[in-house]
């Protein structure tokens, strides 16, 4: 039954071969959107998921990380004095603006950094992270450089009219934004920045000490710290993943245009198995008057979308396998996971499938008397 | 006998404008007999062998295949009779394009429930027999009319079916390539006891037969 559905399908190469390319760009159109939604899921919480802390106290009503509201440093100090925390220092989030040498300004988002330096750039191409907190020192990422006017360490530039100096060039810390990340100290940030007083933070990180049950701890650090909202690292992630999806329509509209790929390829494949069927309707009938039972003639119709979607989904996926080797490192990387990849996968097969009902009905209703009218 | 009808009738249409195709047939048939059905067009001969070859059924009357009646009602059922009693030549030999010789004798043969070792001597036999050897690799287009038609006939022979059905299996090909095919349908249905009931025009087919039928307004005559 195999040999024959395949043979069947190879019996008009041509259309075999444009049928398949039309799947597989399908395929990879909507992989692209998708893997696209998950890069930016991972670029909007890649500092928070990065910073390697457990808990993050946040200003009530806080929508997102890039979107802070200052706290007083004293919940650092409450947060430290909680049974079960080991840890805790505070961190600066804010918008500012970056004045290049030849004049022209860009937004970017200031993070200042505490002592440990926690919650700074993950990877290093220059320097070290530590050197935020030498004197008017600020760290940048190299796929920034040319908007922020940066060719080295050592050159000088403006922040909000405050001498800055780049001490460090870190690597793969992007932002979603158009806006990119400037790390500095925390104490700095906070003279730079005029609407933040020098007891105020925007978030308190902290970490559970060993042997303490983290629910037991957050719930403690929720009770005890008034006028603040205490989070995990994966409530804090999401609910910036889901204010930059969501709330800015980004997400949805990433998410429609992989759903159209899904739906074209799904009538792609409808339209193809459906002249295949009708072109094939003489032999069905044929095979279904020499005492083929419907449903061995479905099963040959079910292998013909199977093989189809299996066929474009390799090739999709080496398309896509390509595409995304060749976006690793820019401002928009096409990032997958496992997950996303198997659902993926699963609704570009169930598509294909569903798209074969139609032939499935053209021969439940296929008389087998026809073989007999000449 | 190994096919039997009684009283068949079939119409087409509603009470209003009814057209009857088949009225009052009843005929029996022994195995190994070889039997011609003539007719004009729309004497009701294609119906007739469709019904024995239970592919349409009947208004009235019963049909009776090695003794047992057909049960026109379930489709499944017919199908089994179909892949196991009954062996069709159709008038464009109906071979699947997209399958070489073989492979179209071996994925009818593997549905008739013949095992793959069985069904590789019974092909290498038929194809021996029917001189169409040569053609084992090829795709029914390339071809001619005739030997395709003698495909048809090792296809509907694999099985060792009690009836053979045939519907104007020379209707596409010249008269020598045509008496041809009917002389080995003929000979083939005798040597293997298989009822053969084959359709025709031409009178000059129907002289290889044991028996002739004529149809005319859905009624059979026997000369």
């Amino acid at each position: 039954m195999f040999a024959a559905a395949i043979s069947m399908l190879l019996h008009n190469p041509l259309r075999l071969f444009v049928t398949l390319a039309g799947l597989s760009c399908l395929f990879i159109l909507s992989a692209c959107q998708v893997g696209m939604l998950v890069g930016w899921c991972n670029t909007v919480s890649a500092l928070v998921r990065h910073a390697g802390v457990d808990i993050w106290v946040v200003s009530p009503k806080t929508v997102a990380f890039d979107y802070g509201v200052p706290l007083p440093d004293i919940r650092i100090h409450q947060v430290r004095s909680v049974v079960g925390v080991e840890w805790a220092e505070g961190i600066y989030m804010d918008w500012s603006m970056w004045q290049r040498p030849d004049g022209k300004r860009i937004s970017v988002e200031v993070v200042g950094l505490d002592d440990s330096s926690v919650g700074g750039p993950w990877q290093m191409r220059d320097g070290s992270v530590d050197n935020v907190h030498l004197p008017d020192a600020v760290i940048v990422d190299q796929a920034y450089l040319g908007p922020l006017g940066v060719s080295q360490v050592g050159e000088e530039f403006e922040l909000s009219g405050y001498r800055v100096i780049v001490r460090g060039i870190s690597e793969d810390v992007r932002t979603f934004t158009a806006s990119p990340f400037v790390f500095t100290s925390l104490q700095q940030a906070r003279r730079i920045d005029a609407r933040y007083r020098d007891d105020e933070v925007t978030y308190v990180l902290a970490r559970y000490k060993s042997g303490f049950d983290p629910i037991v701890v957050k719930q403690s650090l929720a009770d005890e710290i008034p006028n603040a909202e205490v989070l995990t690292t994966d409530e804090f992630a999401q609910r910036t993943i889901l204010y930059w999806m969501i709330e800015t329509g980004v997400g949805l509209t990433a998410v429609i245009t992989a759903i159209l790929g899904m739906a074209v390829a799904a009538v792609v494949v409808s339209q193809t198995l459906y002249t295949l069927t009708q072109e094939h309707a003489r032999d069905y009938a044929t095979m279904l008057a020499i005492g083929f039972a419907r449903l061995k003639l479905i099963g040959v119709v079910l292998i013909q979308s199977l093989v189809l979607a299996t066929l474009s989904w390799i090739l999709g996926t080496v398309a896509f396998a390509y595409v995304a080797g060749l976006t690793k490192g820019s401002a928009i990387p096409l990032e997958m996971t496992l997950g996303v990849y198997a659902l993926l996968t699963a609704i570009h097969i169930g598509c294909c499938i569903l798209a074969s009902m139609l032939s499935v009905r053209s021969i439940l209703t296929l008389d087998p008397a026809v073989v007999f009218r000449g | 006998m190994i096919l039997r009808c009684e009283n068949l009738t079939k119409y087409f249409g509603t009470a209003q404008s009814r057209q009857v195709v088949l009225e009052s047939v009843s005929l029996d048939f022994r195995a190994g007999e070889t039997c011609a059905l003539l007719g004009p067009s729309g004497s009701g001969k294609t119906t007739l062998i469709s019904i024995f070859g239970c592919l349409l059924s009947p208004c009235g009357g019963t049909v009776t295949i090695n003794g047992k009646m057909v049960k026109y009602r379930s489709k499944g059922r017919l199908a089994t009779i179909r892949r196991r009693q009954i062996g069709f030549v159709f008038q464009q030999s109906q071979l699947l394009p997209f399958l070489n010789v073989y492979d179209n004798l071996f994925f009818t043969g593997r549905n008739a429930g013949i095992s793959s070792c069985e069904l590789r001597s019974r092909i290498e036999s038929l194809l021996e027999r029917l001189g169409i050897q040569h053609l084992r690799t090829k795709r029914p287009n390339a071809a001619s009319g005739g030997e395709r038609q003698r495909v048809a006939v090792a296809r509907a022979l694999l099985h060792r079916p009690p009836i053979l059905l045939a519907d104007e299996p020379t209707a596409a090909l010249d008269w020598e390539n045509g008496r041809n095919v009917v002389e080995l349908l003929v000979g083939v249905a005798r040597s293997e006891q298989s009822l053969l009931i084959t359709v025709t025009h031409d009178p000059r087919v129907a002289n290889f037969f044991d028996r002739r039928l004529t149809m005319d307004s859905g009624r059979v005559f026997a000369p």
